[in-house]
């Protein structure tokens, strides 16, 4: 299994009613593409920030590659992040100030050493293969929200995570646009790419390979 | 294209906010700059002006001194080996000592008592060009005597001789022009009659020679006793005394200016270290959103730390740059409206000082705004997004 989450659980403070996720189980294996589903409050968006490494849970256990990452230190969680994990929000997200091919090397300007010639011909085909050749020179601002979406995969792509998360990415866009979003993610597992997607739209869910549903913080059911 | 692609990115993309900060930034680098420049160069002129005003090191004869009383009267204090200063001699050893450049004027003085028309007068030898710059304060009815056989009467000893500018009268029987009167000035000066050194030296027997030696020298590059204990070293049997009271008083003038432009200075310095506090401080506050992006693509705190850091740092740093040359251009300007001397020139040095000084100033300011940014949770700066 690439990631492997037992009993999961996170609370947003002392009481009861503060309990967010009591004990989820969840599995994704490699090139899998997995949808998380539910009610808005059911803890969908909680569970996915805790799958990426962005939010530590409160109880439980989670294995990336077999590495209980639950308990990484913070300089090793921010490797992992930049490393493991491709993260695209509903909002695109985009740094505004940076080009296209830009935000896709974001990733890969963390340290002092400059973006290589290899990394930045990487992040082209990138750009390509989500369908924004010759677009790379353009600024967030001039491009449309599903062009912006498909730099937010293309910068996954590029720093050849194992795991693409997704909260909500079609959310701000429209049908057509959201679809053509949808065809992108439903693609990307052939390539061994994981994704895992959280979505309350049930349409977009059917696409993803397995769906699991959260009601109340618990696991409701998995199709 | 790496991490300081990010703050240079934003800079430019809010140029507005970037140049007003840069603009209060420079604004103070100049402030002290020019505060600095046109304090050096009044203390350095303020200095030299005080010189003008006195001697403020006294150079005498060692001499050993008894008193004798035999049956109840006294004989007074007698002095026992005192021999006279040798003027040129003494020149020389002042020439030799290191802090040669902190004395300004060395004025030999040889004291004589004469007779004016038959009438007792004290009279004192003097090279005029050395007392001329020694009391600047002086102001003659007349003029300064020019010629050999010309002499400057004090004010009292005019009136009680009944001497005026441009009367001959005899000095120990040698004719001599009264070239100018001596105004009042309520020192010893008022009851004398100043003659040439070498005048002087011819009447009393002791050409070449003098009784004491007053020093103007420059304190505010040392302190006063180092140039007294070099003189003391150079000159052996002499006693080199400072005027610590005029010391004192010339250098209280020149450290209040001192102390007043690095008051003003830090002042304008806490000011701009605000601003650019509160800027980044705002700045954080407004890219929550971009930090938590940051975060979640695997930027570490300390990365986050130093987009914010390199962003004030390099603002301070073209304000350094800026501010030294504007502080500059504004010193010269000043200085001359102030027509108080004192000149201020380039620097690399300096401007490198003043650099690398306002880009420190500006990444120490934005240390805690910084230090915010990178303590920014990605879990809790995503909760927004």
């Amino acid at each position: 299994m690439l990631i492997e989450a037992r009993n999961i659980e996170k609370r947003f403070g002392p009481e009861p009613e503060d309990s967010v996720l009591n004990g989820v189980d969840l599995a994704v294996d490699c090139g899998e593409f997995v949808a998380i589903t539910g009610r808005s409050g059911s803890g969908k968006s909680t569970l996915l920030n805790i799958l990426s490494g962005i939010m530590r849970p409160d109880g439980g256990s989670l294995h990336f590659e077999g590495r209980d990452i639950t308990e990484l230190g913070s300089r090793e969680l921010d490797c992992l992040r930049a490393t493991g994990f491709a993260m695209i929000f509903q909002a695109h997200h985009l740094l505004p100030y940076l080009t296209a091919e830009e935000n896709v090397l974001l990733p890969a300007m963390r340290g002092l050493r400059p973006v290589s010639r290899e990394q930045t011909e990487a992040a082209r085909e990138c750009l390509a293969r989500v369908g924004l050749d010759g677009k790379g020179h353009r600024l967030p601002g001039e491009l449309s929200g599903g062009e912006c979406q498909r730099v937010a995969i293309a910068r996954g792509l590029a720093k050849k995570a194992a795991v693409l998360f997704a909260d909500e990415p079609t959310g701000s866009l429209d049908r057509k646009t959201g679809d053509g979003i949808m065809d992108l993610l439903g693609s990307l597992p052939e390539t061994g790419l994981s994704v895992v997607m959280v979505t309350h739209e049930a349409d977009y869910a059917c696409r993803a390979q397995r769906t699991v549903e959260l009601a109340g913080g618990r696991l409701a059911g998995i199709s | 294209m790496n991490l300081l692609t990010i703050p240079l990115r934003n800079v430019r993309r809010k140029w507005l906010k970037s140049a007003l900060l840069l603009g209060v930034f420079a604004l103070a680098a100049t402030s002290i700059t020019a505060l600095s420049l046109v304090s050096r160069a009044v203390g350095a002129g303020m200095e030299e002006k005080l010189t003008a005003f006195g001697a403020n090191i006294l150079i005498v004869p060692r001499s050993e001194t008894l008193s004798v009383s035999y049956g109840g009267f006294s004989l007074g204090d007698l002095d026992f080996g005192t021999e006279m200063l040798v003027a040129d001699e003494v020149d020389k050893a002042i020439d030799s000592i290191e802090l040669r450049k902190n004395i300004s004027v060395v004025a030999p003085k040889l004291i004589h008592a004469g007779r004016v028309e038959g009438a007792p007068a004290g009279v004192i030898g003097v090279r005029w060009e050395r007392e001329k710059a020694l009391k600047g304060y002086w102001a003659v009815d007349g003029s300064y005597p020019e010629k050999r056989n010309e002499v400057l009467a004090g004010s009292k000893l005019a009136d009680r001789l009944g001497l005026r500018p441009g009367d001959s009268t005899t000095l120990d029987g040698r004719p001599v022009t009264i070239s100018g009167v001596l105004m009042p000035t309520g020192s010893d000066d008022d009851s004398v009659l100043f003659a040439g050194l070498s005048l002087v030296g011819e009447m009393a027997g002791t050409p070449g020679r003098a009784t004491f030696m007053e020093v103007a020298a420059l304190c505010s590059g040392c302190p006063i006793e180092d140039i007294v204990g070099q003189l003391a070293k150079a000159l052996p049997g002499t006693e080199v005394t400072a005027m610590q009271q005029v010391v004192k008083q010339r250098m209280y003038s020149i450290r209040f200016v001192e102390r007043l432009a690095f008051g003003v200075s830090s002042v304008i310095l806490l000011i701009a270290c605000a601003s650019v506090g509160l800027s980044m401080l705002s700045s954080v506050n407004e890219r929550v959103r971009e930090i938590g992006l940051l975060r979640s693509l695997g930027f570490s705190r300390q990365g986050v730390f130093t987009v914010f850091c390199f962003e004030a740092l390099l603002i301070g740093l073209t304000a350094g740059l800026a501010g030294y040359l504007l502080g500059l251009g504004a010193s010269s300007k000043i200085l001359s409206l102030l027509d108080m001397g004192g000149t201020t020139s380039f620097s690399a040095a300096e401007l490198s000082l003043s650099a690398l000084s306002a880009a420190l100033v500006a990444a120490l300011s934005s240390v805690p705004p910084a230090l915010k940014a990178a303590s920014v949770e990605p879990s809790k700066a995503l909760v927004s997004l």
